[in-house]
């Protein structure tokens, strides 16, 4: 590696690769340092990818790319003792019309990876990067154990884990209450069970968030072949139950052991997820000779509904090549923060800014699922003395809190999604 | 699906173990520590009670994860990734 490059790309998860790929574009000699000894061997997510960045750069990219299913079923459920209630939305779109698909996060990223280096882009693999190296505050290089390698620009791709940026004062140390952790178990079930089960055709998905009163946040995305099930655990929040033995919770729940029966169990994950968003966002996340990008600089996205970090990374990756293609030598790139602001990226973050505090509001995962499921156990019981939709509301919540809270809570959560 | 402890859902997920270990604890740091939210929080449960009330950490099944490190009131934690290519080797993530 004695050969100079122009950019040096940290990591090879999608921003890193997406931005070397972009790079590439504008005639950038760039090499990608990916720590992992595969593209995509540390890298976790929950499993759902949004199209349209893809669509947008990725020429053909339908044709090889790893997709498991598209999601054509979205569901959220809350997830009480025995009991479940169920929202679904059904997408019945023509073919090619689905906007995101279910994936798995390291195959998709060894794709990426070929994307890459298919424009004569390098990726490393096997190579953890110790130190960003600073000269009166400029970067221009990076260490490796005892080797060095300069380049014109640092594109830090860390992913959500910002040790380096920390220990170079980057950005400030992350607190417990911003993180959650992603808690995966991947099981293989089959095909055709999984179609039978989750009612879906060959192609088709599911994607289903989970709300919980014994475990807190959760995720189920159909896969091919497999099913990824996962628990957003908040170490905060999530005191009754350990991290370690929040998945078998979650599959000892009467409906999901009901859909995951016989199934086998391949693989075991976990990655911390920044929870924080737009304060969490980085106020400057460039500087002279560098620039972060994806979710090392905040750029992740939690409506409350649906997640989004792909395709941010992507995009910020995009941006992060436009910037250094615009930035005269010797400049910061400040276009980079422009760039961003321009596609409205940061306008977004903002807007979903209050969904955080709502998720880390332990009553969401612990009151809530419990008086929905309590009225409507009241409201479909039938015996001699049926109860109106107000009396069963009483019941449940009346006594445990007061009313005019709840309404307060409801009215401002409402509010912020 | 019958119930999985974490040992054994770890020997699911392929590792490549360095010889040394990537995260150290000190541990003299741990004695002040009401919260020990360590063990409650890592998801493969690799930090225990000894006989004698002291924290035990092993690395070996470490997922990379990060929660440690920030959770850690204390600032106990010296992490690092595992050396290039080593550590979790996660095939589906």
């Amino acid at each position: 590696m004695s050969e100079r490059y122009d950019v040096i790309v940290v990591g090879g998860g999608p921003a890193g690769l997406s931005t070397a790929y972009f790079l590439a574009d504008h005639g950038y000699n760039t090499i990608v340092l990916e720590r992992g000894s595969e593209p995509g061997s540390k890298n976790v997510f929950g499993g759902r990818i949004y199209t349209y960045p893809l669509d947008k750069y990725f020429p053909d990219w339908r044709k090889d790319a790893p997709i498991e299913r598209w999601v054509r079923r979205e569901a959220l459920s809350i997830l009480c003792e025995d009991n479940i209630v169920n929202l679904e939305y059904e997408i019945d779109r023509k073919p090619n019309g689905y906007d995101s698909f279910t994936a798995f996060l390291s195959r998709f990223l060894k794709w990426l990876a070929l994307k890459v280096e298919e424009k004569n882009v390098v990726v490393a693999t096997n190579v953890r990067v110790d130190e960003i190296l600073f000269r009166d505050n400029i970067a221009y290089g990076v260490r490796i154990g005892d080797d060095k390698l300069e380049a014109e620009y640092i594109i830090i791709a860390e992913g959500a884990n910002t040790l380096l940026s920390e220990r170079h004062g980057l950005r400030r140390k992350i607190s417990p209450r911003d993180i959650a952790v992603g808690i995966k178990e991947v099981i293989r079930l089959g095909r055709e069970k999984i179609n039978e089960r989750f009612c879906l055709g060959d192609e088709e998905g599911l994607a289903q968030f989970l709300i919980g009163s014994r475990f807190g946040g959760g995720f189920i995305y159909t896969m091919k072949e497999y099913v990824s099930i996962g628990v957003i655990y908040r170490p905060l929040l999530n005191n009754q139950i350990e991290a370690k033995d929040v998945i078998e919770e979650l599959k000892i729940h009467p409906h999901l052991s009901k859909l995951l029966r016989d199934g086998v169990p391949v693989e075991y994950s976990a990655h911390i997820v920044r929870e924080a968003g737009y304060s969490d966002l980085m106020h400057k996340p460039y500087g002279r000779g560098y620039i972060v990008v994806g979710d090392a600089a905040g750029l992740i996205l939690n409506t409350g509904f649906t997640v989004r970090g792909v395709d941010l990374a992507i995009e910020s990756g995009r941006l992060a090549a436009e910037a250094i293609h615009k930035t005269p030598p010797g400049e910061e790139p400040a276009v980079y923060m422009k760039l961003l602001r321009e596609k409205e990226i940061i306008k977004t973050l903002k807007k979903f800014r209050k969904v955080s505090k709502i998720l880390s509001n332990e009553r969401i995962y612990t009151k809530y699922p419990e008086y929905i499921c309590q009225i409507l156990d009241k409201i479909y019981t039938v015996d001699e003395l049926p109860e109106t939709l107000n009396e069963s509301f009483k019941k449940a919540v009346g006594g445990k809190t007061s009313i005019i809270r709840l309404i307060f809570e409801l009215l401002t959560m409402v509010r912020s999604l | 699906m019958k119930k999985m402890k974490v040992e054994e859902r770890l020997t699911l997920t392929k590792f490549e173990v360095y010889g040394e270990p990537h995260i150290i604890l000190r541990r003299e740091k741990c004695k002040g520590c009401d919260f020990k939210i360590c063990i409650s929080s890592c998801p493969a449960g690799l930090f225990t009670l000894d006989e004698t009330g002291e924290i035990k950490f092993t690395y070996e099944g470490c997922l990379e994860c990060g929660t440690c490190r920030i959770v850690c009131p204390e600032n106990a934690i010296e992490w690092n990734y595992p050396l290039g290519g080593f550590g979790v080797q996660y095939m589906f993530g």
